[in-house]
């Protein structure tokens, strides 16, 4: 049983790929058949995301019972989850007192977060200096701020057309041109490794 | 001519996939009876794969983040490259008293990066080492994923950690605790802002395909080699596709 397992999973997985692969290529013969195994794809994932969710609880739990430093984050969390899965069931999910808790609770986390992310990138960039002081380092610090400063009009003297200008061609030939380069090595990047999953090669799924 | 034309250009998709699947076959079978090509070094593969000595030594963890892409859209692509890299960090630390931890931010990315924990101990013969809290799920929105993947770096003796998957510019509060937690940080994704992001707060950024040849650089399996010359043959074949197209546009055969 054991050695059958793993290569049942490997034919159910590679013969899914292939047939839900050939929908996109021959939709005539295929299609009705991809529809359905996304379909099934769909609603499974769905009932990853509720194993996901247990996952967090136990990992969580195993942290508040072995009383490790940092549990009342781990306590509050779990509070948090039991009363919103409380309120989202007797509210509905776009009930006043669910949406209350997401505006009220997530929005601004979420904001304070993103104020966060911002002073680390600031941070990141003044370092980077350190970091690799070399001269593509200083090159992508000046089109960083002049893409910046060319973003918005300047304090006391409004928008300086010349670097609008200048913003407006970095962001639209170079920087595309070399954002198109890393997509195309991005893209056969994925195909490569979507081949190897095809062909059994690769066995994400405990092949 | 007109009616080929057409027809190469509705099946130019599978032409393409079978050429590659073909390349990679070539490759593959080629490269059995000969010794392994040297790789061009990526100093964010040789740093990592010194950290990961280091940390099997120093009874230190080693954190995966397979990001928040969901498998079933296009993003995905990356976190299999991340359970590929989870799986050899499992066996290169099988031997310590701390086995590697995974965060992800999607649930069917969590299982199977349980699903590859628990399988490689397994192969190991070393199955009763398998936690299921190892492989986590720490949030469903990007901020959440990066708040709940944080502690685990900062808490858990994390001496190297490796963010590869689908990420946004919150990736830059990963590396962020990776640094203030002294721990090396190698992170690759396919998202390009995310690479933006990257190049200026990760110690070992790898950018664009890099990522991809993670497999190779780590010794999964000889076919990640054989995919890499694929890749290698491909880019040449764009770059002069590309070229041609702009000398044609440029003496206006093309519209």
């Amino acid at each position: 049983m054991r050695k059958i397992l793993p290569i049942a999973n490997a034919i159910i997985a590679v013969g899914a790929g292939v047939l839900v692969l050939l929908g996109y290529f021959l939709p005539g013969i295929f299609g009705s058949i991809q529809s359905v195994l996304i379909q099934w794809a769909i609603i499974l994932a769905a009932f990853a995301l509720l194993l996901g969710v247990i996952n967090l609880v136990l990992v969580h739990w195993k942290k508040v019972s072995t009383k490790q430093p940092g549990n009342i984050y781990s306590v509050v969390l779990l509070l948090s989850l039991v009363l919103t899965v409380i309120v989202v069931s007797l509210s509905g999910p776009t009930g006043f007192w669910s949406l209350w808790i997401f505006n009220t609770f997530q929005v601004p986390v979420e904001i304070s977060l993103l104020a966060v992310l911002a002073i680390v990138l600031v941070y990141a960039g003044a370092r980077l200096i350190s970091r690799r002081p070399k001269w593509y380092t200083v090159l992508f610090i000046a089109t960083a701020l002049i893409v910046l400063l060319g973003s918005a009009p300047l304090f006391l003297l409004g928008e300086f057309t010349p670097l609008s200008a200048l913003r407006a061609w970095l962001s639209q030939v170079p920087a595309m041109a070399g954002a198109r380069g890393l997509l195309l090595g991005v893209a056969l990047g994925t195909i490569a490794t979507g081949l190897r999953i095809l062909m059994g090669l690769e066995r994400p799924y405990g092949g | 001519m007109e009616q080929v034309l057409n027809l190469i250009g509705e099946y130019l998709g599978i032409l393409f996939l079978l050429l590659c699947l073909g390349l990679i076959i070539f490759y593959a079978i080629r490269g059995r009876n000969r010794p392994a090509r040297s790789l061009r070094e990526i100093a964010a593969f040789t740093r990592f794969r010194r950290e990961v000595g280091l940390a099997v030594e120093a009874g230190k963890r080693l954190h995966i983040s397979l990001g928040r892409g969901n498998i079933n859209d296009l993003q995905g692509g990356s976190a299999f490259i991340g359970l590929t890299i989870l799986d050899r960090c499992a066996r290169a630390a099988s031997n310590s008293d701390r086995p590697p931890v995974a965060t992800s931010g999607d649930g069917t990315v969590t299982i199977l990066s349980q699903d590859t924990l628990q399988s490689t101990y397994r192969s190991l013969a070393a199955e009763q080492r398998y936690d299921p809290t190892s492989a986590r799920l720490t949030g469903l929105t990007p901020l959440a994923y990066a708040a709940g993947a944080i502690p685990a770096i900062h808490d858990e003796q994390v001496s190297a950690s490796i963010l590869a998957g689908h990420f946004g510019s919150e990736i830059a509060l990963l590396t962020e605790a990776g640094e203030r937690s002294h721990c090396l940080t190698v992170a690759g994704t396919d998202s390009i802002p995310a690479q933006a992001v990257l190049y200026a707060a990760a110690d070992e950024p790898l950018l664009g395909e890099e990522l991809y040849a993670g497999g190779a650089y780590l010794g999964a399996n000889p076919v990640h080699e054989a995919s890499l010359q694929m890749q290698d043959i491909l880019r040449w074949v764009l770059v002069a596709a590309i070229l041609l197209g702009a000398i044609l546009r440029l003496v206006g055969a093309l519209p």
